[in-house]
């Protein structure tokens, strides 16, 4: 699972400026001809440092995310359910662990991304920053956050960094499991009782405009990112991956007779895009910025699980040993 | 804390709330690099790696983190620090004709495992083994033994005594239970349950 809109940093003009123009041609060429970039080929200082930034958030939505499903495995109607919903969030743990390992290759450790995270200096996905009151919370979590993910992440596997792309296809792979269970949880919901049928609609109303911050700020208003789409970093605009989730999965949730909370949602037939109210861009902002409902929480609850971890690490390293990058 | 999942609330309090030690560096310990045999007959290729404390941890971890869904049929780990790695070559040129002969050198012969990159983007692929007395000596007797028309990119050398392979005992562990089928997207099928839905809806 993966929020999109990454936070890119604006990028400056003059930031290429001191990199060796023949081997910027050739790092652009490679690219141009769809070839990877592995960890040991030259790069742009810039290309290393927002693949790095993209990574490890990436990594850390992973690990966050967990968090609002793990919530419910305690609490999940039935032993099966139990049971695929921690197959689910054990994936997710493990899709953070190949992440990590994939930015690690680009020179920073994996002690300076979790310390970053738990000093609240990188960022996550914005989405997580939001509680799962219900079981159908946590099903809206499971097919449409995972949806929104894979659309994403579909697009960044084609991406120029090939230890990234090869941690996507594994991953990517693990997500159509969540893509199902998801959908098979909200069929039930949506077939089950007035009740269960209510407690999904509610959550819909809940989810629905973090949903739609989920991709980023609008391309209208985000930082400038040409430069990182021709790198192939960034492989799909905000607005073209939220057009895309909209046109995949809108009408799969109108079929099981919901309402979205939209009064202007609708697909405009002529321009093939999907209208709909602009989503509330400040709000984005505030809540990424530390003042959502629960970003205090999450970053508490993994600042205890390292504090309580600590002995077990001290006790198993190694003095003698000495750190070398990973290779691939 | 007050959270609405009653495990958080019940975790202990650990510390000074939002104060963070920070990791000292190697907090996570060193890295092993990760090869899985997807299926009997197949050669073995790189996965990645695992962080862990020691050998006989990292092929515990790898076992979680890259074969948990997908096929594989046995695994092998080395400490990164023990690959000996070649000059990275792009285009039409082959890592070979970087490889300067190293001359027959003296002491013990050891055996060490081969790995070829015959594409960029992908993985490196074990191709067999040489005997050598040094890693420079076994990418020489590389270069004799697996001379091929490919395009070489890239070469890695291990000694064999540095790769803790799968015990013969060990290789259930892939063996996956039919109740497991839990895992898999193929066990969520709600299609009828959809169409008797919409039917009912629709009439």
């Amino acid at each position: 699972m993966y929020g999109g809109g990454n936070t890119f940093e604006g990028i400056k003009t003059d930031s290429l400026a001191q990199e060796d123009p023949v081997k910027l041609a050739e790092f652009e060429t490679r690219i141009e001809r769809g070839e990877k970039i592995e960890p040991t080929d030259w790069m742009p200082q810039l290309y290393r440092k927002q693949l790095i930034r993209m990574i490890e958030q990436h990594a850390h939505s992973e690990i966050i995310g967990a968090l609002p499903e793990g919530t419910w495995i305690t609490r999940a109607p039935g032993f099966k359910r139990k049971l695929s919903l921690m197959a689910k969030v054990q994936d997710e743990v493990g899709h953070a662990q190949l992440l990590y390992s994939a930015a690690e290759t680009l020179g920073k450790s994996r002690e300076e991304m979790i310390n970053d995270l738990i000093t609240g200096k990188s960022k996550y996905s914005n989405i997580f920053n939001y509680p799962a009151f219900t079981w159908a919370d946590s099903c809206f979590i499971s097919w449409l956050v995972d949806a929104g993910a894979i659309v994403n992440q579909l697009a960044n596997a084609k991406g120029s960094y090939g230890p990234y792309c090869r941690a996507l296809d594994r991953i990517c792979a693990e997500e159509s499991f969540h893509l199902k269970y998801g959908h098979h949880c909200v069929i039930y919901l949506a077939t089950g009782t007035e009740k269960q049928r209510q407690m999904f609609q509610e959550a819909l109303n809940r989810w629905w405009p973090p949903m739609m911050h989920f991709f980023g700020p609008s391309d209208k208003i985000s930082a400038h990112t040409e430069v990182l789409m021709k790198w192939k970093v960034k492989m799909s605009s905000n607005d073209d991956m939220r057009n895309q989730f909209l046109d995949m999965y809108v009408p799969k949730i109108w079929e099981l007779g919901f309402t979205i909370p939209d009064p202007l949602l609708k697909k405009n037939t002529d321009t093939g895009r999907w209208e709909y109210t602009e989503p509330d861009w400040q709000e984005f902002k505030r809540v990424i910025n530390g003042d959502g409902p629960c970003n205090k929480e999450r970053l508490e609850v993994r600042r205890v699980a390292e504090e309580r971890g600590r002995w077990v690490r001290e006790a198993l390293k190694t003095p003698k040993a000495t750190y070398v990058t990973p290779l691939a | 804390m007050n959270s609405l999942d009653p495990r958080v609330n019940r975790l202990p309090q650990v510390g000074q709330p939002e104060h963070v030690e920070p990791k000292a560096p190697l907090d996570q310990f060193g890295t092993f690099e990760v090869f899985v045999q997807p299926k009997e007959g197949k050669p073995f290729q790189h996965e990645g790696i695992v962080h862990a404390p020691n050998l006989e941890m990292a092929f515990v971890l790898a076992k979680e983190a890259f074969t948990r869904r997908f096929q594989c049929v046995s695994l092998y780990v080395v400490d990164t620090r023990n690959v000996y790695v070649s000059a990275m070559t792009e285009g039409n040129q082959s890592v070979f004709e970087l490889i300067h002969d190293t001359p027959e050198q003296p002491g013990e012969k050891e055996s060490y495992e081969i790995f070829f990159l015959t594409k960029r983007g992908k993985q490196h692929i074990h191709i067999g083994s040489v005997t050598a007395a040094t890693p420079g000596e076994a990418l020489t007797l590389t270069a004799k033994d697996y001379k091929t028309d490919k395009i070489i990119y890239n070469v890695w050398a291990i000694r064999t005594n540095d790769i803790r392979f799968t015990k013969p005992e060990e290789q259930e562990l892939w063996l996956t239970l039919p109740e497991k089928k839990f895992r898999d997207a193929s066990a969520y099928k709600a299609g009828d349950k959809l169409k008797d839905f919409l039917e009912k809806v629709n009439n």
